[in-house]
């Protein structure tokens, strides 16, 4: 009953428009005055309480080096140096945009400033070499993705916070599956292109190849410090979250020298501003999400589910399907704040491993960000190459199509996300 | 309309004066704390060096506090930032439904959406202050005033600082305040003007320009990836706008 209640306020307020912070609050408060016993103070605590864990601070820092990255030439060197690479092969310049996304993504840890930094180098670039705007727009819209998989990732520390998983090893469980993703979407990519024709780049000489690396390298460097920071120990995730904030500042402003210190005020205002924003969503759903345990709703939804008879492998189809749609409304931060704490018990009930599930709850954002109407990607590629939502829907489908098959592979291989993790024995 | 000046926004000197204030204080913070936890770090691993003299000076700093000031620092960036955001639009929502209606009854949801905002800040904001006032402020206004604080209770301070409680949650019925006064000004200025503080979805500002320049330019250029599009870097920090 009660679940009915918040659930069906929570939708209602939702379909207002209004932010989406703003309608768990809501809900919690009506639910508060008219249903509950729960004494005010409880909650009011929550509020302040709500996001004092260290841990959550990496996100802030994250998305300050995500901005630095992005404003200070990073990109646009990565770039160059996967084109060096894997330019010489059918799809060329695509090619090179998928390497270079995964390059990117593993020092940034979200996906549509991955899209916007690759994509705003490479777009202009491919047109001229002769490719389909639509290709190029399809390939960086879906490749983008890989940000949230391949670590850092927001989204996992979001997943970590919502269920008290380890953020480290959810990290490293996302390499490989990560690698595999970026793989076969470089397949499309060269598939298509072959089929079609697409031009390709001259072969780099291997000192070429060395030259664009040696102007990579601080950036690639990064990824040391983050991925290995944290498996050594010498960082907490939330310190090499800072470690990579400071680092990305310097190399942007004394290294590449692509920013001024005088725009560093201006990236940490526009950092502040989207962390604030994150933040207060956390903020209210870990109010909600209190409610609900208090209420004991994902117990109840649990015995339920049990009841029905629903085994591991309908449950999982059963949250792909849930996720997928919820990711037709609402972006990614907001769908694993409110999913994770009800899927999270069941899922334990059923022996299934948190970090797979966490694993499989990011590759559906990642499908989620790619198709309408809310994939924040499409709309970053469209605001990109001008091209329409509905031209590009139609741009993406291979990629898409290849990101489905991946999602069932991970959703029923689990070995393809726990084994890294549990061979470094962080599981 | 006495209360008019108040709402119009741009051209008044103290609305102009807190809005600089609200930016530059979420700067500093974010820039403050990121500094903080890198001196942290950086002093934890430069301690163990064994430099004569050095070493000594650095470990007689203690540097335990640096988390707990990053927290508190980052909370206060979340409250005041919010506010900010509201002023900015970034605060997302899902849009589906209402965008498939006419601009009138649109509008209408729009302004109960601000309104929503409004309220629930509102709420908060006094609910957070009844939560400090009983927990330790009330005590210590009453002691600064030189009055009889009787059984009132001096409140929590926090574990490593040891700063009163109260004082560090106080972000929240300040930041409230500031953000439901942020509804409210966008509200007004939404029905006198029609205008949100929007972002276009697809709209990531400084990149688009850069492309047309780009794609204008391409025959000038021969390099893999011109340079020239790197003029205004590609401003990502509106990338989840939804309004």
């Amino acid at each position: 009953m009660s679940a009915l209640f918040i659930f069906g306020i929570l939708l209602v307020l939702m379909l207002t428009g209004m932010p989406i912070s703003i309608s768990l609050g809501l809900t919690v408060l009506s639910f508060l005055f008219t249903m509950t016993q729960v004494p005010l103070e409880s909650v009011a605590l929550k509020l302040f309480s709500g996001i004092e864990k260290f841990e959550i601070m990496a996100i802030p820092f994250f998305i300050l080096a995500g901005n630095f990255l992005t404003h200070g030439g990073v990109a646009r060197r990565m770039m160059n140096f996967a084109a060096s690479m894997v330019g010489h092969w059918h799809g060329g310049l695509a090619l090179a945009g998928v390497l270079a996304c995964a390059l990117f993504a593993a020092v940034s840890g979200s996906s549509p400033a991955t899209v916007v930094a690759i994509g705003s180098i490479l777009l202009p670039g491919m047109v001229k070499a002769g490719f389909p705007m639509k290709f190029g727009a399809g390939v960086i819209a879906t490749s983008g993705a890989l940000g949230i998989l391949i670590p850092p990732s927001i989204v996992m520390v979001m997943y970590s916070i919502a269920t008290n998983t380890s953020v480290g090893a959810l990290f490293m469980a996302g390499v490989i599956p990560g690698i595999i993703l970026a793989t076969m979407l470089g397949g499309t990519t060269w598939y298509r292109a072959k089929k079609f024709n697409y031009p390709r780049q001259p072969k780099a000489s291997w000192m070429e190849r060395l030259s664009t690396f040696r102007k990579a390298v601080w950036g690639l460097l990064l990824i040391i410090v983050v991925m290995g920071g944290i498996y050594s120990g010498i960082f907490t995730p939330t310190e090499a979250a800072a470690m990579s904030a400071v680092y990305s500042f310097f190399v942007a402003v004394f290294v590449y020298k692509d920013m001024r210190l005088k725009d560093v005020p201006k990236v940490l205002l526009n950092s502040a501003n989207m962390s604030a924003m994150l933040l207060y969503i956390i903020t209210n759903a870990v109010m909600f999400s209190f409610i609900l345990a208090n209420e004991n709703i994902p117990q109840e939804l649990t015995s339920w589910m049990i009841d029905m008879g629903l085994g591991h492998i309908a449950f999982l189809l059963a949250v792909n399907l849930l996720l997928l749609m919820a990711g037709n409304f609402m972006e990614p931060s907001s769908i694993m704040l409110i999913f994770a704490p009800i899927v999270f018990p069941i899922a334990m009930k059923l022996g299934i491993d948190p970090v797979h599930l966490g694993i499989i709850m990011v590759v559906n954002m990642e499908v989620g960000m790619c198709h309408p109407p809310v994939g924040l990607n499409l709309y970053v590629a469209s605001g990109l190459t001008k091209m329409g939502i509905t031209e590009l829907t139609v741009a993406v489908w291979p990629w898409l199509l290849t990101m489905l098959v991946f999602l069932v592979g991970v959703t029923y291989w689990p070995t393809m996300s726990i084994w890294l993790p549990t061979v470094l024995g962080m599981m | 309309m006495l209360l008019r000046p108040f709402f119009s926004g741009e051209g008044m000197a103290v609305m102009k004066v807190l809005n600089h204030l609200e930016e530059w204080f979420i700067t500093f913070l974010m820039g403050g704390a990121t500094l903080i936890i890198f001196l942290a770090v950086g002093h934890r691993y430069a301690a163990g060096l064994a430099i004569p003299g050095l070493q000594d000076w650095l470990l007689g700093l203690n540097f335990g506090w640096a988390q707990e000031l990053c927290i508190i620092m980052f909370v206060w960036m979340a409250k005041f930032g919010a506010a900010y955001g509201v002023r900015t639009g970034i605060h997302v929502g899902v849009d589906v439904l209402i965008n498939q209606m006419k601009t009138p009854l649109r509008n209408k949801f729009i302004i109960f959406g601000l309104l929503a905002g409004a309220t629930f800040t509102a709420i908060v904001a006094t609910l957070g202050f009844n939560f400090i006032w009983e927990n330790g402020m009330h005590y210590a206004v009453y002691t600064m005033l030189g009055l009889d604080t009787g059984v009132v209770p001096q409140g929590p301070t926090t574990p490593d600082l040891e700063w009163p409680t109260w004082a560090v949650y106080s972000a929240v019925p300040f930041g409230s305040s500031l953000m439901c006064f942020r509804f409210l000004q966008v509200m007004v200025n939404f029905i006198r003007s029609g205008e949100l503080p929007h972002h276009d979805h697809g709209h990531v500002e400084g990149v688009d320009e850069d492309i047309q320049v780009a794609l204008a330019s391409l025959s000038a250029s021969d390099t893999l990836t011109p340079e020239d599009i790197s003029g205004e870097k590609p401003r990502v920090d509106r990338k989840e706008d939804k309004r």
